[in-house]
């Protein structure tokens, strides 16, 4: 253990526990999940900043979105996500989730990910080097110490702007809602 | 191959075989031709059905529906001419009414094909057991993959109009 790190382990021990033990959902979306095994396996080795991957959303706490989101799998996403236990942090990967990349004009992909589930911290490029998802989790690190990767708390705040979101996109939804939404009329 | 393109224009009529290069030949036939081409050469060993595909053409206002057979590898047997062999038989539908007939008594494999053209053309196969959808989750007016769906308007119509979230925090 780093000896410089034992006033916040002695402040905040939960934090620091968060911050090193992230279990990342093995969830592929679009083409960056190639970019994941090499991360995970012996080359580039992600148990080095705690990252393991996991086989079931239950068990994990972070959710790598991985390229490009077609309508159909944001249905999954979103399952995912709620399934999730809290804390929880979202990673978009790579430049499709953030707003669309080079699918803009698909009849098929959404744009802004953010728009239907919180997102923590985005990682931009096409595709983006593994050693970019490091750099994401020192980043994920950071923000974590300081409070500021709350993307299930504002899910939790503001559930009833992401559901009506994701209504609007779906019609109907099979699933009833995981918070209770209160004034839906207002 | 020569031989193949010969009794193919013996068998049938109307038909123009071309072979445009080295292992691959090119059939034009009408539509109501498909199913017995494609049985006949079945018998004739191009037992693998690798492709269903559609172009929408749109100024001639037709649909051309794309057949694309090959031959599989025989044991212990040199690499044939056969084997070699490409079979790409085209035919042309009219784009108002987008009907034809399954191939799926022929060859089973179509049906998932049959169904992506269903879905995303609009192409209506008579006799195909189940043309629900595939891969699409939303409902289109238009099917997507033909040439008058605009994706930008449709776009705009869509995904721009939802609101980001925290826009909507801050109204309120």
């Amino acid at each position: 253990m780093d000896r410089n790190q034992l006033a916040k382990w002695l402040k905040a021990p939960a934090k620091m526990g968060h911050k090193y033990s992230l279990h990342v959902v093995y969830f592929c979306t679009g083409c960056g999940i190639i970019e994941v095994p090499p991360v995970i396996t012996a080359r580039w080795d992600a148990e080095r900043f705690g990252v393991i991957p996991v086989a079931t959303p239950r068990q994990a706490n972070l959710f790598l979105i991985t390229g490009y989101v077609s309508v159909k799998t944001l249905k999954a996403i979103i399952r995912t996500y709620e399934q999730m236990p809290e804390p929880k942090f979202t990673v978009g990967f790579g430049s499709c989730p953030i707003n669309g990349g080079m699918y803009w004009d698909s009849y098929n992909t959404i744009k802004h990910l953010d728009k239907y589930i919180p997102v923590d911290g985005w990682i931009a490029g096409c595709m983006p080097r593994p050693e970019a998802i490091f750099v994401a989790v020192t980043h994920l690190w950071t923000l974590i110490d300081k409070g500021m990767a709350d993307g299930y708390k504002r899910y939790r705040e503001n559930y009833k702007y992401y559901r009506a979101n994701q209504e609007q996109l779906y019609g109907t939804l099979e699933w009833p809602p995981l918070f209770p939404i209160e004034d839906k009329n207002e | 191959m020569n031989k193949l393109k010969e009794t193919l224009e013996s068998a049938f009529s109307d038909l123009q075989v071309s072979i445009p290069e080295d292992d691959r030949l090119t059939i034009f036939a009408p539509k109501d031709a498909v199913l017995s081409i494609l049985s006949f050469l079945k018998s004739k060993g191009y037992e693998h059905l690798a492709l269903v595909s559609c172009v929408d053409w749109i100024e001639e206002e037709e649909f051309e529906l794309i057949y694309i057979l090959s031959a599989y590898m025989q044991k212990d047997d040199e690499y044939t001419d056969k084997e070699k062999t490409n079979i790409i038989l085209k035919t042309r539908i009219s784009r108002e009414k987008p009907e034809c007939t399954t191939v799926i008594p022929i060859f089973k494999n179509a049906e998932p094909y049959e169904r992506e053209l269903h879905e995303l053309f609009g192409i209506r196969f008579e006799g195909h057991p189940r043309l629900t959808p595939l891969f699409l989750e939303r409902e289109y007016k238009i099917p997507p993959f033909r040439k008058d769906f605009d994706t930008r308007e449709y776009v705009k119509k869509v995904f721009d109009e939802i609101p980001f979230v925290e826009d909507k925090i801050g109204q309120t």
